[in-house]
């Protein structure tokens, strides 16, 4: 049905009727969508503002609103760590173009022109939760490589160190002042905590991290 | 006061430039300098006056007081004559009397009575002796008032003065005297005496001589008249003019006059001196000296009074001479054109402003008539009605009137008119002055205000426009947005639903929501159209120094200030760097705060006495911003503020104060803070307002510095 079933939208703008509309037009793609009236509404209630998300989502943002503007809130957004994972749409009036033109330029996923025709509002929407996905799956795949290396002992990642720099077993052994058997014991334990089957796969997921 | 105003522009016309005023003003300066000189050439002058006439003065005292001394000395020689005269005859008459002394006793005996009474009777004679021809003693007498004279020495002693007088006696066969001699006496003093003698005869036949010693001192005193000798000197004196006998002194310290007479006696010549005090003579010694004197005096106060007369002539000619040279400076620095003309509109006198601003030389305009050199010729009729208004003795308005005027290369000026009427010294009207000046310039500044202003109101109106157009465009983009959404998810649902088959009604209806997302659209793009067509102007972004958005609308600004007792204090913190805008959009947001900081303020809120009646415009760079670590000291934005003192804004306004069309104002439209946030948003920049210390409200707006620009292209700028 939907790429994203559990995929999160934010939806901020001052207008009630916009943001129904929006919410309706979303939901008639299979998109749920969460509603905030004004930018602090959004800081105060939104866990994506607290910590990373941890399904895709994107933020709708309409660039002109009392209190805090959309463009205000983009450059507190802009500062978090998890940004990238969290795409910024913003949905501009025609007079605010040359503003969301530049918050593009410095970093927002894109911008919509009110009125938005058809589905294309929708389609970019979809594009940006892509991204996000795709930048939670790497975060996810970092994540547990940390988590391996995490679990591995300082012997064990000197040991590893060597491996991945090409070494083999006995130099390996001469360098760390241990016997070889010792080395190949560790070895066989690195590759299991690390989910790996030889040196190379080793390497290879170290470097893609 | 006329023919000097004439003359004063014929000798301007020789030389109109301005080398020739400063030849004018050095000629009195020289002029000066030789009244100097002759002020000091006049002090010797009138020193040698007034010696001349004090010697004058002196020369005749002198000789009015030798005329005097001269009278005197004459008197005094009369007097000395007189005297001599007196003892002459009163020795004549002692002879004549012992002559006759002896006629009447012939014996010796019978002689000594007679002898005593006339002894007692001559207080001059000292002794009488009778001798005989053998110069032996008969018979002697002494005077009784002098009984000592022979005490010391013996008669015999003067025997040889006796012998003297009797040889010329004998020789003259009559009196003859004997030199005077000194007689000591015994008190130590003496006696200056002299001998008569008188020889007697008988019948031819000589009897003897009758010798009479004469006291000198006691001849003068006897044989005088007292009156003629009070208060003098008399006394007998010898050629050298030691003194023999004297009968009075005049005291020595005393100047004296004194005059000599001979007294010749047979055998013997005295000299009798007569002193006389010389009388103190006064200052006007008579009536002459006193004349001359005091012509003299009346001579040097006519004198005194002529010299002062002609300094104050001087001081008032030189005074007359420097008005004339600061008038003429005066006349020369006015940039006003001076203008005299007569009642028949001929000139009388320009002064060089005038002859620069219409081109022409002084002579040629001076005596020039109607129509006038520098009018210009399509406005010669209304100029002539103009001459024939004012001839007929109209008012001429005080203000003075507009004109225009043609330069002598053709071109025409406008110029403003200030005349007033000519009033010689008798009250009559000769004619009329007049003061020209050039509006050229203000003209020419009036028409830069007033296009600079036009410029400014131009552009706010444009803004104005173009603001309304985007909040238009912006609510009336939300309901379409709505409309497009519900449209689009609409068709999302048919789509998505059941397969309908042939269902006319449901293509029917998923045409109509098709047409109206397209309308919606359609409305979309009109009002993007409208939008376009009002902001087509290009967004200029320049470096700006940040005191140039002041300049440009401080004029609007200090009018409306000035309108409402509001002063406007500006403030541009020093080393602000330039801030890269569009300078006339940030002159609009500037102007809308101003004003809008002017309105909190109305008259007599706060009361002028408070000292808060002040608008304060402050510029200053934003120094280290939390949101942007590591820029250092190097500011990236600058801050404007904007600070009434009124009585701040209530909650409810607050709240609403950016919202489209929400004004208090009741001409306001409600677009110019919405205007103002829209170009600050559009630098990248933000606006905020708080309140304000003591009271008011401080709106406050940031613009990039153009600096950090160039390093980086555009960012947004939090609060």
């Amino acid at each position: 049905m939907t790429e994203f079933p559990d995929a999160k939208i934010y939806l901020v703008d001052d207008d009630a009727g916009v943001r129904e509309a929006l919410a309706w037009l979303l939901r008639t793609r299979r998109l749920i969508s969460d509603g905030f009236d004004s930018a602090e509404d959004f800081l105060a209630g939104a866990a994506v503002a607290r910590q990373a998300p941890d399904v895709p989502c994107c933020v709708l943002l309409d660039v002109r609103m009392p209190g805090m503007s959309g463009l205000a809130l983009f450059e507190k957004l802009r500062l978090l760590p998890w940004q990238a994972a969290m795409p910024i749409i913003f949905l501009s009036g025609h007079a605010d173009v040359a503003t969301a033109v530049a918050a593009v330029k410095r970093g927002a996923f894109d911008f919509c022109e009110k009125p938005f025709s058809d589905n294309a509002l929708v389609d970019r929407v979809e594009q940006a939760l892509r991204q996000s996905a795709a930048q939670l799956a790497e975060r996810a795949v970092r994540h547990e490589l940390q988590q391996r290396l995490d679990s591995l002992t300082e012997r064990e990642r000197d040991v590893m160190n060597l491996v991945v720099a090409g070494l083999p077993n006995k130099l390996v052994a001469d360098q760390l002042q241990i016997s070889v058997r010792t080395v190949e014991v560790h070895r066989s334990r690195v590759f299991d905590k690390m989910g790996v089957k030889s040196a190379v796969e080793l390497a290879n997921r170290l470097r893609d991290a | 006061m006329r023919s000097w105003l004439g003359g004063r522009a014929q000798g301007l016309g020789h030389s109109p430039d301005t080398a020739s005023h400063r030849d004018g003003l050095s000629v009195v300066s020289r002029k000066h300098q030789g009244g100097g000189f002759v002020k000091s050439h006049r002090w010797p002058l009138w020193g040698a006056l007034l010696l001349l006439v004090a010697a004058l003065l002196a020369v005749l005292v002198f000789l009015a007081a030798e005329y005097e001394v001269g009278r005197d000395q004459a008197a005094l020689d009369q007097d000395a004559t007189t005297v001599v005269g007196e003892i002459r005859s009163a020795l004549l008459r002692n002879v004549q009397t012992l002559q006759s002394l002896n006629a009447f006793s012939p014996t010796p005996t019978g002689w000594d009575p007679p002898a005593a009474e006339l002894l007692a009777q001559r207080r001059e004679l000292v002794r009488l002796e009778w001798r005989d021809p053998a110069m032996q003693v008969l018979a002697q007498r002494l005077s009784p008032y002098r009984p000592d004279v022979f005490d010391l020495l013996p008669r015999s002693q003067a025997l040889p003065e006796v012998r003297q007088a009797c040889d010329a006696a004998l020789r003259l066969s009559g009196p003859a005297y004997s030199a005077s001699y000194f007689w000591p006496k015994r008190d130590g003093r003496g006696l200056e005496v002299m001998e008569l003698c008188l020889p007697l005869s008988e019948a031819g036949e000589s009897r003897g001589f009758l010798i009479a010693t004469y006291s000198l001192p006691a001849m003068l005193a006897e044989l005088t008249d007292a009156a003629t000798l009070r208060g003098r000197g008399l006394s007998f004196v010898e050629s050298d003019g030691a003194r023999l006998a004297v009968h009075s002194v005049v005291p020595l310290q005393r100047r004296t006059l004194s005059a000599h007479a001979l007294l010749d006696l047979p055998g013997h010549t005295l000299l009798l001196q007569l002193e006389s005090p010389r009388r103190a003579l006064g200052l006007f010694p008579n009536v002459l000296t006193g004349v001359v004197g005091a012509l003299s005096l009346a001579l040097l106060a006519v004198l005194a009074l002529l010299a002062r007369d002609m300094r104050r002539r001087q001081r008032a000619e030189q005074r007359a001479a420097d008005a004339l040279a600061f008038r003429k400076a005066m006349e020369d620095s006015l940039v006003t054109g001076l203008r005299a003309r007569d009642m028949s509109g001929r000139i009388t006198y320009v002064n060089p402003a005038f002859c620069q601003m219409v081109g022409l030389s002084a002579e040629q305009l001076v005596g020039s008539g109607l129509p006038a050199p520098w009018w210009p010729p399509e406005l010669v009729d209304e100029y002539q009605q103009r001459q024939a208004v004012r001839l007929a003795g109209q008012t001429l308005p005080r203000e003075g009137y507009e004109s225009v005027f043609r330069r002598s290369d053709g071109t025409r000026f406008p110029v403003l008119i200030i005349e007033a009427p000519l009033i010689d010294a008798q009250g009559v009207q000769t004619g009329y002055m007049s003061a020209i000046i050039d509006l050229t310039e203000q003209r020419r500044i009036e028409e830069l205000n007033r296009a600079s202003q036009d410029k400014l109101q131009a552009t706010a109106r444009l803004a104005t426009v173009g603001e309304m157009a985007s909040l238009i465009s912006h609510e009336l983009n939300q309901p379409l947005a709505a409309i497009a959404s519900y449209a689009s998810g609409t068709l999302n649902l048919l789509q998505q639903g059941p397969d309908r088959g042939e269902d006319p009604v449901g293509d029917d209806i998923e045409r109509a929501i098709r047409r109206i997302a397209e309308q919606a659209e359609r409305a979309g793009r009109v009002i993007r159209g409208v939008a376009d067509f009002v902001r087509r102007r290009d967004q200029v972004r320049e470096a700006v120094e940040p005191h140039l958005l002041i300049e440009g609308i401080s004029t609007l600004l200090t009018l409306q200030a000035k309108k409402r007792g509001i002063r406007l204090q500006v403030e541009i913190a020093p080393g602000t760097p330039r801030v890269w805008c569009d300078r006339t959009m940030v002159e609009q947001v500037l102007l809308n705060l101003a004003r809008n900081g002017m309105q909190a303020m109305p008259l007599g809120d706060p009361g002028t006495a408070s000292g808060l009646r002040v608008l304060r415009i402050a510029i200053a760079p934003v120094m280290g911003e939390a949101h942007e670590p590591g820029t250092g000291r190097c500011a990236r934005w600058v801050r404007v503020d904007v600070i009434d003192h009124g009585q701040g804004l209530p909650p409810e306004v607050a709240q609403r104060l950016f919202t489209p069309f929400f004004t208090t104002k009741a001409e306001g439209m409600g677009l110019g803070l919405s205007l103002c946030r829209t170009v600050v948003e559009q630098h990248g920049g933000a606006l905020h307002f708080e309140p304000a210390l003591p009271r008011g409200t401080r709106f406050s707006f940031t613009l990039p510095v153009a600096e950090a620009h160039a390093a980086q292209p555009l960012e947004a700028h939090a609060a």
